[in-house]
């Protein structure tokens, strides 16, 4: 059993391979699927949850932290799927979003600029200079996107167990290796591994909760017990731990729950 | 009118950067004040011996002298002994016992430093609190406000106060007696009590305990797993316990079920109390187990471990006579401050077990490990009380369950007693010079062996002394390039030329109280007073009653839980930020109406 993330720009076949993958391991594939089970659970449109993980984040974005929160109801939806495992996502970020966990075999492919540029003339009927630009612009996009929300570059093979240039080893090819590695030791998900996958989707769901009460809240779990770390005001904190109480009877699997404010040193009176 | 001359621009540069620094604490306050005296002469805007000149004031030899002499009481356990007598007359009821040990605490507080006195209250209160079952925060808060109002009693009552005569002579102002201020301390402390007494009820937390009461039923699981530590139960893993699974370690169950084993027995006869994180556990194991009733029975059910109807194993070795929880609060001052619980190691120094952390009102439990520890945070300790003994020097806690009795030199008693109306009858028959007279003191009780020279050393607090020594150039820098009067004749300017004088000392007191609550005490103190005799000179005010207003008023520190007195009682009281803001808030107010009122009717 184990859990693959497929993560691709533009015309690498990434969706080709994906469900190659899928079929061939007996998995489920997912990638819009996440989107939908987010903007059906937390009532937002999907084509507001697509410009959340595709864009980077605008100014207004930045003030309201309103991309974070769309982030954190699809990081929820897909946990949600990750934890029963044996899935293959090739939907966007799926690296960055379960990159807590070590066993999720996390594949970037890769294809030539050249191949791309072609594929983008055919379907956009486009002469090769706009369609250069195209995908550009759209790998830009995606690059500030990752640097901004997370502060790690997509093109940063260390994110990565495995590259894959598609233009030489090609959909078949990489159906093949992808598999053989998803049967390594180092990709099972053993019930220990369950547990941590289990745990990060319960913070993720007690996060998405609270969002509307304080956009930088932070949570955590261990074995069912969670924490919730916020930085704002005794006022709104209170708020916050009136919100647990009710959580903990909405959201299952939640063993204990603490509430940790902002630490208030005292002065330095003499 | 003063001209803006480059010096000034510089001064006002260097008073902001204090300001800004103390604000956002990138460095700690005495760091700033170190700072302050090395770039001020280097910018020359002080001689380089001005720099320096705070380590041989009169404010910085006091504070040493104050602060040996209230440890070398400390030793005595004379102070410990006023407790039973005054609890005596107090009697039973809630208000009396405010009432006699705020009175105590206040005089204690005005020849030590409040802080100080707030320590050595903390456990006679809690066991006030425990035998005649009145909440803590319905004690602490009180009794924290008076130690901190008691400092306005003398003139070494608190560090503003003492400073306050070296910051007059720049002015060549006459400076104030030890009880010069007297009277309105007397009547702050007087308002405080009767504060408490008559509004405390309202204004205090506790009180309320049918809110509690209220909260729902479906919201009781979570308070059980959150207000409450639960208790010791004593359990057995079976005799198959470890066949086909993988070890079980002692942390591992503390992760899992936020449960403490807190002693093991294996068999054949192997007993470990406060046995390692690491250690795995075996079939056939006892166990004793600190957790809620929930976690337990959720851990016996998940890991196969039985529940013990009856104590067995542990039942003498963990019995209340030999074993028990204390809660030790974080001293001032400890060596634990800005250390996680990992790096403190408590149980591999002192064989304890934290089982959780009270702070701001909250209580936590999960991963503790991880809690950087700040002054006032009070941690639930489990241990052997042998064990938990260890822990009662004070160094690093301050246990508000004392656990037999103290190491002090009760015979020395009357000698700490003798040198300290030494002093004092130096201050007031012969008036010799403050720092002389209290030095005569504390030397007197090195020399008569209340305390070792080291143990005096080793009492002073060289954050303070620094802070002191290191903000005085940066008043006599205020003062010497004309920025105070520069300030002064802008802001007056503003006003409108006359002020009545009575709006003045008012403004002043609301902005001393401002700049307390924002920068340290003594910050507040350097950076107004020359401010404020300037202003009270061109307004034609009396300048050494604006001083003292200062000097008075950044004691009005109620408000927020900033003030280490606060820090310290936050903890143990269960106290939230709001707290302080209702209680404390009101009493602020009060502070600067009484202050005022008295400096206007007997001081003008």
């Amino acid at each position: 059993m184990a859990v693959i993330t497929i993560s691709r720009g533009s015309y690498s076949k990434g969706k080709e391979v994906a469900e190659g993958v899928a079929s061939k391991l007996g998995y489920m594939c997912i990638s819009r699927e996440v989107l939908l089970e987010a903007s059906d659970h937390f009532n937002i449109p999907e084509i507001k949850l697509v410009r959340a993980i595709h864009d980077a984040p605008s100014i207004l974005d930045r003030v309201t932290h309103g991309k974070e929160a769309y982030i954190a109801y699809i990081q929820s939806a897909l946990l949600e799927f990750a934890k029963k495992g044996e899935i293959v996502y090739h939907g966007l970020a799926g690296h960055i979003l379960l990159r807590e966990i070590p066993q999720v075999l996390k594949v970037r492919i890769i294809a030539n600029l050249d191949s791309r540029v072609v594929a983008e003339m055919e379907r956009e009927k486009t002469i090769k200079k706009e369609a250069r630009s195209l995908i550009l612009k759209d790998d830009q996009e995606r690059r500030k996107w990752t640097k901004r929300l997370y502060g790690v570059d997509p093109w940063d093979a260390s994110l990565y167990d495995l590259l894959i240039c598609i233009d030489k080893i090609k959909v078949h090819g990489a159906i093949d290796i992808i598999c053989q590695a998803a049967s390594y030791e180092a990709f099972k998900i053993t019930k220990k591994n369950q547990q941590q996958l289990s745990d990060l989707a319960l913070a993720c769901q007690v996060k998405s909760k609270l969002l509307d009460l304080d956009s930088k809240v932070a949570v955590t779990a261990e074995f069912g017990n969670v924490i919730v770390r916020t930085k704002t005001d005794d006022r709104k904190a209170r708020k916050l731990e009136e919100n647990l109480r009710v959580l903990v009877k909405e959201i299952e699997g939640i063993h204990n729950i603490e509430l940790r404010t902002r630490e208030m040193r005292p002065s330095a009176d003499a | 009118m003063e001209q803006l001359t480059t010096e000034i621009i510089l001064v006002l540069c260097m008073i902001c950067l204090a300001i800004f620094l103390f604000i956002v604490e990138w460095v700690r306050v005495d760091v700033v004040a170190i700072l302050m005296m090395v770039i001020l002469p280097l910018l020359h805007l002080v001689t380089p011996k001005e720099a320096f000149v705070g380590f041989s004031s009169n404010a910085v030899i006091s504070i040493i002298a104050v602060i040996i002499i209230g440890a070398g009481l400390d030793k005595t356990g004379i102070i410990n002994r006023l407790v039973t007598p005054v609890l005596k007359i107090a009697g039973n009821s809630s208000s009396r016992i405010v009432i006699a040990i705020s009175l105590t605490v206040a005089g204690i507080s005005s020849f030590m430093q409040n802080i100080g006195a707030a320590a050595l209250f903390l456990p006679a209160i809690q066991r006030v609190s425990k035998r005649l079952k009145i909440p803590l925060s319905q004690l602490l808060m009180p009794i924290g406000f008076s130690a901190i109002l008691g400092g306005t009693l003398t003139l070494v009552g608190c560090s503003p106060l003492i400073l306050l005569n070296d910051l007059l002579a720049a002015f060549n102002l006459p400076p104030f007696q030890l009880f010069d201020v007297t009277p309105i301390g007397f009547f702050l402390v007087l308002s405080g009590i009767a504060y408490f007494v008559i509004f405390g009820r309202f204004v205090l937390p506790g009180a309320t305990s049918q809110q509690e009461e209220q909260l729902s039923e479906d919201t009781k699981d979570l308070d059980d797993s959150y207000a409450d530590v639960g208790k010791l139960h004593e359990l057995r893993t079976p005799d198959n316990f470890t066949h086909y699974r993988e070890p079980l370690t002692i942390e591992e169950l503390r992760i899992k079920y936020l449960v403490h084993v807190v002693a093991l027995s294996e068999p054949p006869h192997l007993t470990i109390s406060n046995p390692s994180p690491e250690k795995e556990i075996r079939d056939n194991t006892d166990l004793a187990v600190y957790g809620t009733e929930k976690n337990i029975n959720r851990m016996a059910e998940e890991e196969e471990i039985i529940i013990k109807e009856t104590w067995e194993t542990f039942k003498e070795t963990l019995s209340e006579e030999s074993a028990g929880t204390v809660e030790a609060v974080v001293a001032p001052r400890s060596e634990l401050t800005g250390k996680n619980l990992r790096e403190t190691n408590l149980h591999d120094r002192f064989g304890v077990t934290p089982l959780a952390i009270y702070r701001h009102g909250r209580m936590l439990k999960m991963d503790l490990a991880d809690v950087t520890l700040g002054v006032g945070d009070a941690i639930l300790l489990h241990g052997t009380w042998k064990r938990l003994k260890a822990l009662q020097d004070g160094r690093f806690f301050i246990l508000t369950t004392p656990i037999d009795v103290e190491e002090t030199k009760p015979e020395k008693a009357l000698f700490a007693a003798l040198w300290l109306t030494v002093a004092l009858v130096m201050i007031l028959v012969f008036k010799i010079q403050l720092s002389v007279c209290l030095m005569t003191g504390a030397l007197g009780m090195i020399l008569t062996r209340v305390l070792t020279i080291d143990e005096a050393y080793q009492s002073v607090d060289w954050r303070t002394i620094f802070l002191l020594a290191g903000l005085i150039p940066l008043g006599i820098a205020t003062e010497k390039t004309g920025t105070a009067a520069w300030i002064a004749h802008q802001v007056l300017g503003a006003l409108g030329g006359s002020v009545p004088t009575i709006v003045l000392l008012t403004v002043i007191g609301i902005l001393s109280t401002i700049f307390t609550l924002v920068i340290s005490n003594v910050g507040a103190t350097v950076l107004l007073v020359p401010l404020v005799v300037n202003m009270a000179l061109a307004a034609g005010t009396d300048p050494r009653m604006a001083a003292l207003i200062v000097g008075l008023a950044t004691s009005n520190s109620f408000m927020l839980p900033t003030h280490q007195v606060n820090a310290l009682y936050m903890g143990p009281g269960h106290y939230r930020s709001v707290d302080f803001m209702k209680a404390g808030g009101i009493l602020s107010i009060i502070f600067i109406i009484v202050m005022i009122t008295t400096i206007y009717l007997f001081y003008l």
